[in-house]
């Protein structure tokens, strides 16, 4: 129960939005680099295969690895840059939230644990 | 990779920035100035910027070695200052003491309305990496008040 399927995946998911952080606040950075390409890191569904992978799912999820990659599909501006300073920025703040929510949601699973431990 | 990086790529982001803000105030400063460092009419400057990549250390050689990207985001560095070359404006003014022969002075080729732009430009972009940094900071204290 401590440390479950569900607890590991909280954690992964913290990681993931931790490096997801770097990655948009990166794009944010380098907003006026000439030919820079943005990165981005989809923990999502590295995280959604490794939870649907059925029994073996935890060790999937201690094997998952995020990596930062060059994200080839927005659009291309004059200077040859991929960066949309708004979008990041939406996207920095969803980020954000998440990591939040996931957050959030340890630390009441934490609260329970120790309620159920009889502290007060 | 190290658990303030975000942190560091932002503030790259905002030296970049201000540098950026600095040449702009050069230029305006000096958009009348005949004579410069060299002797010659100022010439506008231009930051360029370049996308700073970690080459040693432990994070460069585990991306590296993990097939993923050449390296992890290291945000942004400024590459250098370049004058900008394109040709200097002659204006007719022949009371001035640096004009030549037929009355002429080379003026600097700063355009007023272009470096406000700039300016904006780079207040804007300076401002998306402090918005970028708190919510670094945020979510460190968040991840942090797990532990009380």
């Amino acid at each position: 129960m401590l440390f479950d399927t569900t607890q590991l995946a909280l954690q992964r998911a913290i990681e993931g939005a931790a490096m997801r952080q770097t990655a948009l606040a990166n794009n944010l950075a380098n907003a006026n680099t000439p030919g820079y390409q943005r990165v981005d890191v989809d923990f999502h569904s590295a995280l959604g295969r490794a939870l649907g992978s059925g029994t073996g799912a935890r060790s999937a999820l201690e094997r998952t690895g995020f990596s930062t990659q060059t994200d080839g599909t927005g659009a291309v501006r004059a200077d040859g840059s991929t960066v949309d300073p708004d979008a990041e920025a939406a996207k920095l703040a969803a980020n954000a939230l998440e990591h939040q929510a996931a957050v959030q949601v340890a630390a009441t699973r934490n609260a329970i644990l120790n309620i159920a431990m009889g502290a007060r | 990779m190290g658990m303030f990086d975000g942190l560091e790529i932002s503030a790259s982001g905002l030296t970049a920035e201000r540098m950026r803000m600095d040449v702009v105030a050069q230029n305006l400063a000096n958009a009348q100035t005949t004579r410069g460092a060299d002797g010659q009419p100022y010439r506008r400057q231009e930051v360029v910027l370049q996308e700073r990549t970690p080459t040693s250390g432990f994070g460069a050689a585990l991306a590296g070695a993990m097939g993923g990207r050449t390296g992890t985001p290291g945000g942004v560095q400024v590459a250098q200052i370049a004058k900008d070359q394109t040709p200097l404006k002659r204006v007719y003014d022949p009371g001035h003491p640096d004009a030549d022969a037929n009355g002429y002075v080379q003026m600097p080729n700063v355009d007023s309305v272009s470096e406000m732009v700039d300016l904006i430009s780079a207040q804007r972009a300076y401002e998306a990496n402090v918005t970028a940094m708190q919510a670094a900071k945020q979510m460190f204290s968040k991840t942090l008040e797990l532990l009380r």
